[in-house]
């Protein structure tokens, strides 16, 4: 990490002399370059909608599946299975879904909803949405077997009682299950937004930020100067505000963990 | 009292109506979740052309020639030594990892030395640094070993980047020991190291099973890594091999599934046999914190 730091403010090509260069990447990282604002955009865009939506899916997946429904052993293996599988694998089974010609338009058609057939990844806002979409399938079973442990934490008593006060089912996932599951919540969001912010394989195979540069993460930012132009005492710049920025969210992590710890306690 | 209950079973999830209606709900998303992973399996038995004309249709005869691995072998797509590098790679680091992390894990957790409290604080920081910031340096000194491209190019930082969750872990597991046992031990004139493994390991099985778990899936599946250091085809693990099909068979399905079926199916296996530990591994591990 030190040297990533050092790094940052040399010229260097991945072989040869580092030349020193002073805060001159900085400057032109923050002045000239308009894609690191558009890639400091999009991660934030996705870190946004994918912490929300897989979240908000895990949680009413957790909830239908605590119901103590029939078969919820079979639901829970099948939405945790995506979680096990690798992004490449991942993102390579969706670019056939995504395909012009693929099964999300050739499914459309036997809807007859041809009007709502696109090519996905030809705009960026499109693009965009499918690998948040591609996130959440990937990521909503995680999200769910956090919640689903908490929920299991919780003594069935508490509902019983809220039951016969005549409580509704919807008001006793508001006032009951919500309020308990703080640490769940607090703990998901944080892991949720740190690994959104180092998304990589998704982005790169499935769209390689394109089409021109619109889905450009700070991930493949990195990758791209470092490992594709050789720059890497500029990359070494955004490796420097991706480590601040997970710090930044690792410390809020410690001390919500560390408050949690003290509420258990007390 | 009447118009309560009455209330409350309006109002309940238990009527047939609404349970068969959280069914129809789960089985929905249950299909989108799980469709195309089958479609991907019964597709890759179809010529591309029938895969094309007939996207959803199942197979009509059983077509192997998708499989047939050592023709991707002869165009540089050598799948059968992806799956041998993984392989390799992912069981040596763990094993490593673990054994380190058991003894690293128990050291914190039940012997005093100063500086202990730093040095959980300091392990709980490097779990939040992401892989990106530290690639670059990383690289570096892994050049400068003569290391890239080789499989231990990859085994030592995946090593290095699973210590800080395993130890942490082992810890917690650790400190719910009984410190009787250790005194009585102890007592009897067993060292640290013996009573380490009769006692302590035998006993933790379950807990080690989750950490070998958790980071085979993560070494598994780790691509940015593994494709920075091993651009070398004999080195290239299994995540960043099979997308040479994405680049030789852009519109050749066939292949193209075929290769993700051989690429997906080690994970569904593993997955089938450990879900159990795999689903208590994954929250036990941060649930606490």
């Amino acid at each position: 990490m030190i040297q990533s730091l050092l790094l940052s403010f040399f010229k260097w090509k991945g072989y040869g002399p580092w030349i020193f260069l002073g805060f001159d990447n900085y400057i032109k990282l923050f002045t000239i370059d308009k894609n690191f604002f558009v890639a400091l955009r999009n991660s934030i865009v996705f870190t946004i909608f994918n912490t929300i939506g897989s979240l908000l899916v895990g949680f009413i997946l957790a909830i239908l599946i605590n119901l103590k429904i029939r078969f919820w052993k079979i639901y829970r293996f099948v939405f945790f299975l995506p979680v096990v599988l690798s992004g490449v694998v991942v993102s390579m089974l969706w670019l056939k879904i995504v395909d012009p010609y693929g099964l999300l338009n050739t499914f459309l058609s036997i809807l007859h909803l041809e009007n709502l057939q696109r090519i996905w990844l030809a705009n960026s806002g499109l693009a965009m949405g499918i690998i948040i979409a591609v996130a959440i399938w990937w990521g909503n079973g995680y999200s769910m077997i956090f919640f689903l442990a908490g929920m299991q934490n919780i003594d069935e008593e508490i509902y019983e009682a809220a039951k016969i006060d005549g409580a509704s089912t919807m008001r006793r996932i508001v006032s009951i299950t919500v309020p308990l599951l703080k640490n769940v919540f607090s703990t998901l969001i944080l892991l949720t937004v740190i690994s959104s912010f180092k998304v990589f394989d998704i982005v790169w195979i499935i769209t390689l930020g394109g089409p021109a540069g619109g889905t450009e993460v700070l991930g493949t930012q990195l990758y791209e100067n470092a490992f594709r132009n050789q720059r890497f005492g500029y990359a070494s710049v955004i490796a420097v505000i991706m480590f601040l920025i997970s710090i930044l969210f690792s410390i809020i992590y410690i001390k919500v963990t560390a408050n949690n710890e003290r509420i258990r306690r007390a | 009292m009447f118009k309560k209950t009455l209330k409350s079973k309006r109002n309940d999830f238990g009527g047939f109506f609404n349970n068969s209606l959280i069914q129809l709900v789960l089985v929905i998303w249950a299909l989108f979740q799980l469709y195309p992973v089958i479609w991907l399996f019964y597709s890759s038995f179809k010529p591309t052309p029938d895969i094309r004309s007939k996207l959803f249709a199942l197979p009509e005869y059983l077509y192997l020639k998708n499989y047939d691995i050592n023709y991707y072998h002869q165009k540089g797509i050598t799948i059968g030594i992806y799956l041998r590098n993984s392989t390799i790679v992912t069981v040596v680091s763990i094993l490593i990892l673990t054994f380190v992390c058991l003894i690293a894990g128990y050291a914190i957790a039940k012997i005093k030395f100063p500086g202990k409290n730093l040095l959980i604080i300091f392990l709980i920081g490097l779990i939040g640094i992401p892989i990106h910031s530290l690639i670059i340096p990383l690289y570096y000194f892994i050049a400068r070993m003569g290391l890239l491209s080789t499989l231990w190019g990859l085994i030592l930082p995946y090593i290095a980047f699973g210590i800080p969750f395993s130890v942490l872990m082992l810890q917690t597991y650790f400190r719910q020991f009984p410190d009787e046992l250790i005194e009585a031990a102890m007592i009897d004139g067993c060292s640290h190291l013996r009573l380490f493994f009769t006692v302590v390991v035998p006993i933790s099985l379950g807990a080690i099973s989750t950490v070998l778990i958790v980071n085979f899936i993560s070494i598994w599946n780790e691509f940015l890594f593994s494709l920075v250091i091993n651009r070398d085809n004999a080195a290239k693990t299994l995540t960043v091999g099979i997308m040479g099909f994405k680049g030789q068979y852009v519109t050749d399905w066939g292949p193209y599934l075929a290769g993700l079926v051989i690429a997906v199916v080690p994970s569904i296996i593993f997955y089938a046999i450990f879900h159990r530990n795999i689903i208590k591994g994954m929250t036990a591990g941060s649930l606490k914190g």
